[in-house]
């Protein structure tokens, strides 16, 4: 137990429901699908895809910088510039040594990449782009970041493929408890809706193959779930101690009281049946936050709407909470967001916890009957001081992050 | 050639085409060892001219690499 508590004082948001936390908690908030055909992917055997609507980096970042980075990075310039205006912190004022970066990715810049390849394929190893390399870095995106807001405290990109976001703010609450850094921006970018990546992901037979109303592909604990839909976007908080955010006079959106992560050491790919790994980051979380597991209301799930996620989870939830949460994933409308689902989940359990609003769970008709839990398909407007939001990514790494009211 | 070389700084690197002078410094329209090597490819794949990042570095001002760029067009 870090006994430390940490102050959400700024939300940024890019995601498929829009640019903006506004936008994405109304898109969430309304249970809004996001999925559709996507013309990008015309020759890949599965289409489907959840886009940011709109994003035009030229317009957002300037011809000159869009140019020069990979979307991974242009959509975290992005969240992070909203998350520090929503704290009222300035980069032209603030003791940029005494600021953070803590990010998470799954795969860096996977389009840079294939793109280059056709280059090497076509023109030769001479007319490769020397920025291939710092275009694609995982790395960059914390290192981009720093140089956007000349923030030069501990700056790191963490991997723990679908759990990268929730890891991140994990980390950055660890960061702060050391007294590393008094303010981090924390979260997690991806863009990896490519036709490579997304063949790969088509051959293992993790997507959703219902091209025929791709809205309702998504659709997480339903009995006709059959695989996830892709997303891309960003999701970036602000992260103060709350004794430093309160003696400022922040805004405080909610409190991150806890943190755990495990492994499955189990499979792969595959979540352990029994949601054992996933179990213990719960419990780690709980102990972390100092609350029991009957303390939970909320529980924003991983819910990637996968036939095995989902009901290990399911099962996981059942036997470990016992105070009867409820269950949402907003994956329903964002689709996954892989390596930024952790970050742009943990946004959105800290906003239901602030407004007292559990988003529905998009695309959900018939809970699956092996499930015991209650997932909310409706809006469901109650106060809630406690909640959870889990994540867990291939090779089996979980992370769940404890989020309290302000 | 200067306004071929500043087609290209424009178009496909994306400089301000205001601050694209023959006086113009690379510091001032913000090219990096990375753009010259990347000026250096769009020089041979657009214009078929031969000009290594090596020689462009050693262009003080974008009219120096006009003149590079002229130099080199002669000999083709």
């Amino acid at each position: 137990m870090t006994g430390i508590d940490v102050a959400v004082t700024g939300i940024g948001l890019v995601t498929p429901g829009g640019i903006g936390t506004g936008p994405s908690w109304e898109a969430v908030r309304a249970g809004r699908p996001t999925a559709a055909v996507d013309p990008a992917l015309r020759d890949n055997s599965v289409r489907i895809s959840c886009r940011v609507p709109g994003f035009d980096a030229e317009r957002l970042l300037g011809a000159r910088r869009a140019l020069r980075l990979d979307p991974f990075v242009q959509f975290a310039l992005v969240a992070a510039r909203e998350a520090l205006a929503d704290a009222g912190l300035d980069p032209q004022t603030w003791d940029g040594a005494r600021v953070g970066v803590v990010l998470g990715c799954a795969d860096g810049g996977p389009g840079t990449v294939e793109a280059q390849h056709h280059v090497l394929g076509e023109r030769g190893a001479k007319a490769v782009s020397p920025l291939l390399l710092p275009m694609q870095l995982p790395n960059m995106l914390a290192g981009q970041t720093a140089i956007e807001f000349g923030a030069t405290g501990p700056n790191l990109v963490v991997a723990t493929a679908c759990a990268s976001g929730a890891t991140a703010i994990g980390t950055a609450r660890d960061l702060l408890a050391l007294h590393r850094c008094d303010a981090v921006l924390a979260g997690g970018s991806e863009a990896m809706i490519t036709p490579l990546v997304m063949a790969g992901f088509a051959q293992m037979g993790a997507l959703s193959r219902r091209e025929d109303d791709p809205a309702a592909a998504s659709r997480p604990f339903d009995a006709d779930r059959d695989g996830f839909v892709a997303g891309e976007g960003a999701g970036v908080l602000v992260l103060e101690r709350a004794v430093d955010a309160r003696a400022r006079g922040a805004h405080v959106h909610g409190r991150i009281v806890g943190y755990g992560a495990s492994a499955d050491a189990h499979h792969m790919t595959s979540p352990h049946p029994d949601g054992t790994g996933a179990e213990l980051a719960v419990r780690a979380a709980l102990a972390d936050a100092g609350a029991a597991p009957g303390d939970v209301e909320h529980f924003n799930a991983h819910g990637t709407s996968t036939p095995l996620n989902d009901l290990a989870e399911a099962v996981m939830v059942r036997r470990t909470l016992t105070g009867d949460p409820v269950v949402t994933s907003t994956k329903g409308v964002t689709g996954h967001l892989l390596g930024a689902a952790g970050a742009v989940e943990a946004a959105f359990t800290v906003l239901a916890v602030e407004h007292g609003l559990v988003p529905p769970t998009a695309n959900l008709h018939t809970l699956d009957p092996r499930m015991d839990i209650r997932v909310a398909d409706t809006a469901a407007r109650s106060p809630i001081d406690f909640a959870l939001s889990n994540s867990c990514g291939f090779g089996g790494q979980n992370a769940v992050l404890a989020v309290a009211a302000a | 050639m200067f306004e071929r070389l500043k087609s290209i700084l424009a178009d496909k690197l994306k400089v301000s085409p205001d601050r694209i002078t023959a006086d113009a410094t690379r510091e001032d329209i913000e090219l990096d060892s990375l753009a010259v090597v990347e000026l250096s490819l769009l020089l041979k794949s657009e214009l078929g001219l031969e000009i290594s990042d090596d020689d462009l570095l050693e262009a003080e001002t974008v009219g120096d690499m006009v003149r590079l760029m002229e130099e080199r067009s002669a000999k083709v």
